[in-house]
């Protein structure tokens, strides 16, 4: 079992006001985590944002219950975990697919490119009716 | 994030201080869009104070480009800090967006 080092959980109204929650708790687990080197931190905290945003922006509630959104975020020795979910959202389908970057002109889309190219993994689940991300991160050596 | 801006002889600076993001996005969109209606097509954002962007708010900065462009003029970038040019290269971005050291050197030679 990996031991965990640092971990922030939170979970509200999956409205726009919870990003800025979310960079507080980036900031606070870096603050219990200080041996985190700071490319890692810079390089997994954009990540979380751009996948947070994704929920906050394009999840569609699945009943008249509007979603929520939880990020739970763990530091290990060796890595570093986000898992990202929307509760009470529909499955988001092929609209997940593509990750490609797009043209230079275009104004969205880069959420999942910008997700693929900072972090090792990313997974994707839907289990009774949330939708979950999982991000992983390999730490540099110290 | 704060946003001001101020007009300068030949160009607009403005000033974003904080995380330029899904709910700063639609500000900075909104304060180009009012520089330009105001007359000044050649834009300057100055990025020092910005400590944070994703992807909402380079669609921003992309935005405004095209609106400063369409204009007439252009929308330039200065001060960019390490996480800002970190999503700016990843995207590509950098060879679109012209950034300078300072605000006032992305007009000085135009």
């Amino acid at each position: 079992m990996t031991e965990i080092l640092a971990r922030r959980t939170l979970r509200q109204p999956a409205l726009p006001e919870a990003i800025e929650v979310v960079h507080s708790e980036l900031d606070a687990v870096w603050e219990d985590a200080p041996f985190v080197p700071e490319l890692d931190r810079m390089t997994f905290a954009t990540a979380v944002i751009e996948a947070a945003s994704n929920v906050i922006q394009h999840s569609v509630p699945e009943t008249a219950r509007p979603v929520e959104i939880e990020v739970d975020i763990v530091v290990t020795a060796g890595s570093l975990e986000a898992r990202v979910s929307a509760f009470g959202a529909a499955n988001p389908g092929a609209l997940e697919a593509s990750s490609a970057m797009p043209d230079a002109g275009a104004e969205s889309g880069r959420g999942l490119a910008l997700i693929d190219a900072l972090v090792t993994t990313v997974s994707f689940r839907r289990e009774n009716g949330t939708n979950t991300w999982t991000l992983t991160k390999s730490r540099l050596e110290d | 994030m704060d946003l001001s801006y101020e007009v300068k002889d030949h160009y607009a600076e403005i000033t974003a201080e904080g995380r330029l993001n899904m709910v700063s996005a639609p500000k900075l969109r909104d304060m180009v869009a009012e520089v330009v209606a105001a007359g000044t097509n050649r834009i300057v954002v100055n990025l020092q104070e910005t400590s944070f962007m994703d992807s909402s708010g380079l669609g921003a900065l992309i935005g405004c480009l095209k609106a400063a462009r369409q204009a007439g003029g252009d929308l330039r970038i200065a001060q960019v800090q390490p996480q800002v040019q970190m999503v700016l290269g990843l995207t590509s971005i950098d060879k679109v967006l012209m950034s300078y050291p300072t605000a006032a050197e992305a007009f000085a030679n135009d």
